[in-house]
């Protein structure tokens, strides 16, 4: 394979990492708020532990992801 | 068309540290010596919080009002909804200074990004390492100094744990450690770079378009204004996840 194409190869399949990441944090951030949305419209009196439960959720489910697309950037650039 | 321009550069110094302090309307401050433009926004965050604290809150009133009020608010919530139903009733108090120190820092920081005249201190992995290294040593140190080696052995592994499986969990609870307190360092530090350039890209598309990309401005108001949600609501899961992580090293038993 040439060097170039497989220089815009990588670029591509970077890009495409982070459009992936992005797609399962969606994925899993959309999930933890239906469900808590739902939770709360059967027990409203819960409402606020399940916010904590949802925003610790919510940033453990995005860490990872931002984790994806920042070393997807990293070999974007590197 | 303007296409000499170069998006990602642009974009690059506006977020990375320099020794410049890039002023809007003005030619870029060079600063002094080692004293970089992050370090020279957490000086002015320092301050800022210092002040806040030293003068403007007034401890002897009897009924809180304006400022007061507004920042007893914040740290009673610290207490009452972060540290003590984490850390439990003794801890909860003894943390409470530690967990609002951070929050307030955080959150000055990153608000202090969204100002055209400072930058963001929080979108450099340096700044995040120090605090996320901050919890790590309380996650290891304060444990051994508080219940010693047997309540880190308590606190990594499970009473009925089958004794052939204790090897893999050691390894696995190390890992699992390092990882939390490396995707502390990792959140804030992508979420605040991110946001930061996802404005910049759209207010490059007005560079290199013109007038046809206009709409890009209201996109970027939209983001700005996600932005300050973000600021907040980082700061609030930083301190939060670390009390969850604290509590679940010291009180291993829930």
């Amino acid at each position: 394979m040439p060097p170039e194409i497989s220089q815009h190869l990588g670029q591509v399949s970077a890009g495409a990492g982070i459009g992936l990441s992005v797609v399962g944090m969606g994925l899993g951030v959309g999930l933890i708020f239906a469900s808590a949305i739902q939770s709360v419209a059967r027990q409203p009196e819960m409402a606020k532990q399940l916010t904590t439960l949802m925003y610790i959720g919510m940033a453990l489910v995005e860490g990872m992801a931002l984790l994806g697309v920042v070393f997807c950037y990293l070999a974007l650039k590197g | 068309m303007n296409s000499n321009f170069d998006l990602n550069e642009y974009i690059m110094h506006h977020v990375l540290n320099s020794h410049e302090w890039l002023l809007p309307f003005a030619a870029p401050v060079t600063l002094p010596g080692v004293l970089t433009s992050h370090a020279l926004m957490i000086f002015i965050a320092c301050s800022l919080i210092l002040m806040l604290f030293l003068v403007f809150y007034r401890k002897n009133d009897r009924v809180p009002t304006g400022l007061t009020n507004c920042l007893e608010a914040v740290v009673m919530f610290i207490r009452d909804d972060v540290a003590i139903p984490n850390l439990g009733e003794k801890d909860g108090y003894q943390f409470t200074p530690m967990l609002c120190t951070i929050f307030f820092f955080i959150l000055t920081l990153n608000l202090m990004g969204l100002i055209p005249i400072f930058s963001t201190a929080t979108a450099n992995i340096n700044v995040t390492f120090a605090l996320a290294f901050l919890i790590f040593t309380l996650l290891v140190f304060g444990t051994l100094a508080r219940s010693g080696l047997h309540g880190i052995w308590k606190a990594l592994i499970p009473a009925s744990l089958p004794k052939w499986l204790i090897p893999f969990f050691i390894i696995i609870e190390i890992a699992s450690i390092v990882v939390r307190s490396a995707a502390l360092m990792i959140r804030l530090f992508a979420n605040m770079i991110a946001g930061h350039m996802v404005i910049m890209s759209f207010l490059g598309l007005i560079i290199i378009f013109g007038w046809v990309a206009f709409p890009a401005l209201l996109l970027a108001v939209f983001m700005y204004c996600l932005e300050v949600f973000i600021a907040l609501l980082q700061a609030y899961i930083f301190i939060l996840l670390s009390a969850v992580f604290i509590g679940q090293m010291y009180h291993p038993e829930h």
